[in-house]
């Protein structure tokens, strides 16, 4: 299905959620989050088979960040407007999703843009492809959970150091400091997401998707509080059908057949 | 020397090794292990047996591939389903050893799966050898991670890496993850036990007293604000101040001596 500025794709479980305004170099203005927001109310219809999200983007970048020249038009809205109305919900909804989600980086991922491609559970770039803290460059605090995600990605000095001096993060330096996942050549981004995606959406995507929930909830709870909430979620994933088909496929030495209920 | 179910201790010059002793499987774990556990934790938290060091292995070729699955249908027809162990067994060893008096060494001697990755990431220290691998195996069998793995991985890897590991279920090998900074250190596999030993009586020759709190602090240090923290470093400061480690140090220190530290 297409929309104005993104394309929406669900084959074989996985959903192909693609940023499409390669002119500019897929800025996310609010028509584009409008877009975003409509296709995940579609990933998020379990009618619809989603077991698997890749984002990723048209043409050369990922995601270029706010779109500074839509905010021209009409009146002007105050600086951080859209962080509620859009970006914070879309944030919300992706950390909540019942599935994986893999973020195909094939250029450019910048501002938001950023932060977007570090909402993915499993991080991708192909080798050209860099991360921007550009906010300093306009004179702006980083938004879109860059503060909440960077720190706890790869620590505090480095979170600072991309933030306040604003340089380009390349993939590989970003891979050696494990904020993403895999680097691969310029144009196989997407191809080995959908390798990946592919074998998450047919795996346990129940517990998956509850243990992607673990660890967005880890960093906000102590360990005794964590200790409870893999305790309760351990219970829900022990009456799961995936379950009793995994340890049944073990005892029996097979491959598991699962079903993500 | 004691020896519990599934699980031996061995101590030496306050270094007490407990070493996982189910080699036929593996040392998977069984509710028969996680009581010879606490059994071992009972006997090193008495300070009458001078413990000031524990160091944490498995018997023969793995460290420990996880809960015992051949085992699992008589075990949950008593006790009410997957995760219910957790409650009555691995979280009370997972809190003592966090505030056990002592540092703890893991040797990770082999493979590190499951529940097994969790315990051998409890050590302060984490030593592997070569042939080593951790497992996130808990998504083969359709299972969340368990056993404190949430909580920790994240914190010593950080998110991307610690997902990629749970999501994906591929072994780790133990020079990734020295790469990573999940472990400290990694030797050949025939000098594990000999640097695990070397390092661990070093340990429990220091000022053990200050160690445990050392330790301490970094537990609660991400669980804490700055604020929160400054006001702990200071208590227990105040703490490690008034120990005789401490005034041990400074003189010493001052006739240029090496201190004799005694864990007091």
């Amino acid at each position: 299905m297409t929309f104005d500025r993104v394309r929406i794709e669900i084959e074989d479980g996985v959903a192909v959620l693609t940023l499409n305004d390669p002119d500019v170099m897929n800025a996310a203005g609010e028509p584009m989050l409008d877009d975003i927001l409509s296709a995940l109310d579609i990933i998020e219809d379990r009618a619809n088979g989603a077991r698997c999200l890749v984002i990723t983007g048209a043409g050369t970048a990922f995601c270029s960040g706010a779109n500074l020249k839509d905010r021209g038009s009409g009146k002007a809205k105050p600086v951080g407007f859209v962080l509620e109305t859009h970006w914070h919900p879309l944030l919300r909804r992706l950390r909540r999703l019942h599935c994986p989600v893999v973020t195909a980086v094939n250029g450019a991922a910048a501002g938001g843009g950023m932060a977007l491609a570090l909402t993915g559970d499993i991080v991708i770039a192909a080798r050209s492809a860099y991360f921007l803290q550009a906010f300093r460059r306009i004179g702006l605090v980083p938004d879109v959970g860059s503060t909440w995600l960077l720190p706890r990605g790869i620590g505090v000095a480095r979170a600072m150091e991309l933030s306040l001096l604003g340089e380009k993060l390349p993939a590989e330096k970003a891979l050696a400091w494990g904020l993403i996942n895999r680097v691969v050549d310029d144009g196989a981004a997407l191809a080995e997401a959908m390798k990946v995606a592919r074998e998450l959406a047919a795996g346990p995507t129940k517990a998956l998707a509850l243990m992607r929930g673990l660890y967005w909830d880890s960093t906000e709870n102590g360990f005794e509080d964590q200790l409870d909430l893999e305790y309760r979620t351990q219970r829900i994933a022990g009456a799961s059908a995936d379950f009793r088909e995994g340890v049944a496929a073990f005892l029996e030495k097979r491959p598991a057949r699962f079903s993500g209920d | 020397m004691p020896d519990f179910n599934k699980v031996k201790v061995e101590t030496e010059d306050g270094v007490a090794v407990v070493m996982l002793n189910h080699p036929e499987v593996m040392n998977a774990i069984s509710v028969d292990m996680l009581e010879g556990l606490i059994a071992a934790l009972d006997f090193i938290e008495d300070r009458s047996n001078g413990v000031r060091c524990v160091v944490l292995t498995g018997a023969g070729k793995g460290f420990c591939a996880g809960a015992n699955l051949q085992g699992r249908n008589t075990q949950t027809s008593k006790s009410g389903g997957a995760g219910s162990v957790l409650e009555s067994h691995y979280h009370p060893i997972l809190r003592r050893m966090r505030r056990l008096h002592c540092p703890i060494l893991t040797a990770i001697n082999g493979a590190a799966a499951g529940a097994g990755m969790s315990l051998s990431l409890m050590g302060d220290l984490k030593l592997a050898g070569k042939s080593a691998y951790f497992l996130q195996a808990f998504r083969r069998i359709g299972l969340v991670p368990d056993a404190g793995s949430t909580w920790m991985l994240p914190r010593l890897v950080g998110t991307a890496r610690a997902m990629e590991l749970s999501l994906l279920g591929e072994k780790l090998p133990a020079e990734k993850a020295l790469e990573w900074g999940l472990i400290n250190r990694v030797y050949d596999d025939a000098e594990l036990m000999n640097e695990a030993k070397k390092m661990a009586k070093e340990l429990a020759n220091g000022p053990t007293k200050a160690l445990a709190l050392i330790r301490g602090l970094y537990w609660d240090s991400p669980e804490n604000t700055f604020e929160e923290q400054l006001d702990l470093e200071y208590r227990t400061q105040r703490i490690a101040g008034a120990s005789a480690d401490f005034k041990e140090g400074v003189t010493a220190f001052l006739e240029k001596r090496p201190a004799k530290f005694k864990g007091e």
